[in-house]
């Protein structure tokens, strides 16, 4: 198995050897493990889905080398057809392994496989999945993605979370302690909260950062010109809702390397993070209202004169909005619209076909299966025989069905106020 | 209940949802809207529907009436000779051009004169989308017929009002809910005691799809249909998260408030609309004085006309939001 990523690299150095050594992801270990001691051939591959950067492959990795498997890996985004795929793991499944130590098969990235060139990739996948003497794990950052349906099916799903910042200190600190680094902790803190869960991100800006170092302190981030544009986006906040006045709060986004539409988000995601009084949250809110009101009058008009009108309400008009500058130091978040938007397609795609599956059936709106029905059918799905004809009937597994009916983990349990998904501040 | 009549039923239909198992099949099952059924019924002995507008309040009926006709005219080629759409999710004006122009233009199958196309929720289209609707219907006159169903008849143009006949649907009345919950509980051996009946009659309020729903659920629970499970059904299944998201506004806490609306636009993928409306009819329960639910009512409406201007769904309901903060309880 050829890598591309040369061992060197600290990601590489510092994965976790054992499962002793592995962040977080309890669920997902105690589930691997289960299900690896008790495989025998016939059982289902396990799919291991989330994230990037959060372990997926590492814990099969880990867990190989701590047990003395004869790990087989193959990343399924390079072979894009039915014979490569055969060609390269057709043989080894089927066969016992040669040195007598157990094999177990690791196929990286199986959704870069869902393109239409991937001729008959999927079903050659399966046909390995059904006919294997020897366990498979499958990753995939998007299980949900509909070319993998079969294999969503054949298989047993397995959920990688983000991971939390404090883990993701730990680790860089540990790394630090190795590599004989001196780091301030607030320089770990801002490295693993940019990160947004990704160990491995986190870890490759760590050695960007402190390749030679022995010692790291918060302003390394910006001398080494490190996320050089957002930092300025940090200052051009900062001046922006400390301003007493118009002019000030419209040059702080002067030299600023984002668009007015992107600093429309960085300000609208700050208001709350800044000001403490609601009367002042609220003003500035009504000025972010006529400022988006002239977005849209410009795309509609193409009067790209108003745009001036629309910067000084985003600007002027929240930086005034407060009575006094608040002499504190907030930490901004970056806008949240564009992470949630990202992370939640999948999902609101396959509610989507879900609701509309049921609307048929209802003959009804997709809004009123939403609205109407779904309050009702979330009480009659704590019946499991109705629970499992509701799924069968939308097509989806246990998980799925969970999602749509917006269920949180545990069978029954009703949302929760809190969206964790929000909790992305820097 | 009888163990055989679930043969032939394919995989899909074996989701049993009461508020569909019981929908009337013909048109002399319709317990209600009398009135409208026996005139209805009348067109379709002969054989010949006009193009018709049903207009009336959620759960009266409209759609069963709709898919009732479509069933006595076509029976078992019911599938081929409709198209059942439903403008809400589709009210642009490209359904019409498209879906709606491609299969009036294909022949009938079978020995019927027209086919039948049923637009649930008409008054949700465009007004485009209605002109383009128009011409359509006059231009198929011969090969298909239209029925409209509309909460609203004031929502759709004259002229197509004016090439239908309009039928009025009542609100239904509590005897006509209780011939329903009867011919459910008969349906599926359910004891229910008097008081759970009236429980479920005041909470529909007249909409038999909120009836079927909450005894279905109710039974669902295992514990047999009485007043308290049926109440415990509808608190649990009234759709909270606007209430939690003004709830919190009200106390102070705006990122919680916010959290909670871009959750439900974004993961939850509701429409906005629907929030509009759903936030507008908590506002007469919140606990807050009676003159600042008028503020908050001449807040949410301005809100609301800025949305109609082209303003974003998220930015113009978070101003919302922040305008409730100012009604917060001063805390500790």
């Amino acid at each position: 198995m050829i890598r591309l990523i040369a061992d060197s690299t600290w990601v590489r150095k510092h994965r976790p050897r054992s499962l002793a050594e592995f962040v977080d992801q309890k669920q997902a270990v105690d589930r691997f493990l289960t299900w690896i001691k008790r495989w025998k051939p016939g059982n289902k591959p396990l799919l291991f889905y989330g994230p990037s950067g959060v372990g997926k492959t590492a814990l099969v990795e880990a867990y190989a080398e701590e047990a003395g498997l004869d790990l087989v890996e193959m990343n399924a985004s390079d072979f894009r057809s039915a014979s490569r795929i055969d060609e390269v793991l057709g043989r080894s499944v089927m066969q016992a392994s040669l040195l007598g130590k157990p094999r177990l098969f690791l196929i990286d990235e199986v959704d870069g496989l869902a393109g239409r060139e991937d001729a008959g990739g999927v079903d050659a996948i399966m046909k390995l999945m059904k006919a294997s003497k020897h366990p498979i794990v499958l990753v995939a950052n998007n299980p949900y993605d509909a070319k993998l349906r079969a294999i969503r099916y054949g298989s047993e799903l397995v959920a990688f979370r983000k991971l939390a910042v404090l883990d993701i200190m730990k680790t860089l600190e540990q790394a630090c302690n190795k590599e004989g680094i001196q780091a301030d902790k607030e320089l770990l803190r801002l490295v693993a909260a940019r990160s947004e869960g990704d160990l491995r991100s986190a870890l490759n800006d760590l050695e960007t950062l402190g390749r030679g170092q022995t010692i790291l302190r918060e302003k390394d981030l910006n001398s080494l010109g490190f996320r050089e544009r957002e930092t300025s986006v940090f200052d051009a906040l900062r001046t922006l809702f400390k301003a007493s006045s118009v002019m000030s709060a419209r040059m702080a986004l002067d030299g600023v390397d984002k668009t007015p539409d992107e600093l429309f988000q960085w300000i609208e995601s700050n208001i709350a993070e800044e000001y403490e009084d609601p009367a002042e949250v609220a003003k500035a809110f009504e000025a972010l209202s006529f400022a988006d009101l002239f977005r849209q009058r410009i795309l509609s008009t193409q009067n790209w004169k108003l745009l001036a009108y629309s910067i000084d309400m985003m600007t002027g008009g929240v930086a005034l909005a407060k009575k006094e500058a608040y002499r504190k130091f907030t930490k901004y978040r970056y806008p949240d619209l564009l992470m949630i938007l990202g992370r939640t397609r999948f999902q609101r795609a396959a509610s989507q076909a879900a609701f509309r599956k049921l609307g048929t059936l209802l003959h009804c709106s997709t809004s009123a299966v939403r609205w109407e029905f779904l309050p009702y059918l979330r009480v009659m799905a704590e019946n499991p025989r109705f629970r499992k004809e509701l799924a069968e009937a939308l097509e989806v597994d246990e998980e799925g069905l969970t999602a749509l009916l917006g269920l949180r983990e545990g069978r029954g349990s009703r949302p929760q106020g809190r969206a964790s998904i929000l909790n992305g501040v820097i | 209940m009888a163990i055989g009549a679930r043969v032939e039923v394919n995989v899909k239909d074996s989701l049993e949802i009461w508020a569909e198992k019981y929908r009337p099949k013909r048109l002399d099952d319709i317990i209600d809207q009398r009135h409208v059924a026996e005139r209805v019924s009348a067109f379709v002995k002969e054989r010949n529907v006009p193009h018709m507008m049903y207009a009336g309040p959620p759960g009266s009926g409209k759609t069963t009436m709709a898919l009732c006709v479509a069933e006595e005219l076509f029976g078992e080629t019911r599938r081929q000779n409709t198209l059942e759409t439903n403008a809400s999710d589709e009210r642009g004006i490209d359904t019409v051009r498209r879906k709606i122009k491609d299969f009036a233009r294909i022949r009938t199958i079978g020995d019927v004169p027209f086919k039948l196309i049923i637009l649930d929720e008409a008054d949700a289209l465009t007004s485009e989308a209605q002109q383009a609707l128009r011409r359509t219907m006059e231009s198929f006159t011969r090969t298909a017929r239209f029925i409209l169903c509309v909460n609203y008849s004031s929502r759709v143009i004259e002229p197509i009002q004016s090439r239908c006949a309009v039928f009025r649907f009542k609100p239904l009345v509590k005897e006509d809910t209780m011939a329903f919950i009867d011919r459910i509980a008969n349906g599926e051996g359910l004891k229910l005691d008097p008081e759970a009946a009236e429980a479920v009659i005041h909470l529909a309020e007249g909409d038999l799809r909120k009836v079927a729903n909450l005894l279905q659920a109710a039974a669902a629970k295992g514990k047999g249909v009485t007043e308290a499970t049926i109440y415990d059904v509808a608190a649990q299944a009234r759709p909270d998260d606007v209430r939690v998201m003004l709830e919190s506004a009200l106390e102070g806490n705006f990122r919680e408030a916010r959290e909670k609306l871009l959750d439900m636009l974004y993961t939850q993928g509701l429409a906005a609309d629907d929030i509009l409306r759903e936030i507008h009819r908590q506002i007469y329960s919140l606990d807050v004085s009676e003159q600042q639910k008028v503020r908050l009512l001449e807040k949410l409406g301005e809100f609301e006309f800025r949305v109609s201007q082209g303003g974003s769904e998220h930015i113009q309901l978070e101003a919302f939001l922040a305008q409730c903060l100012l009604l917060a309880k001063p805390q500790r």
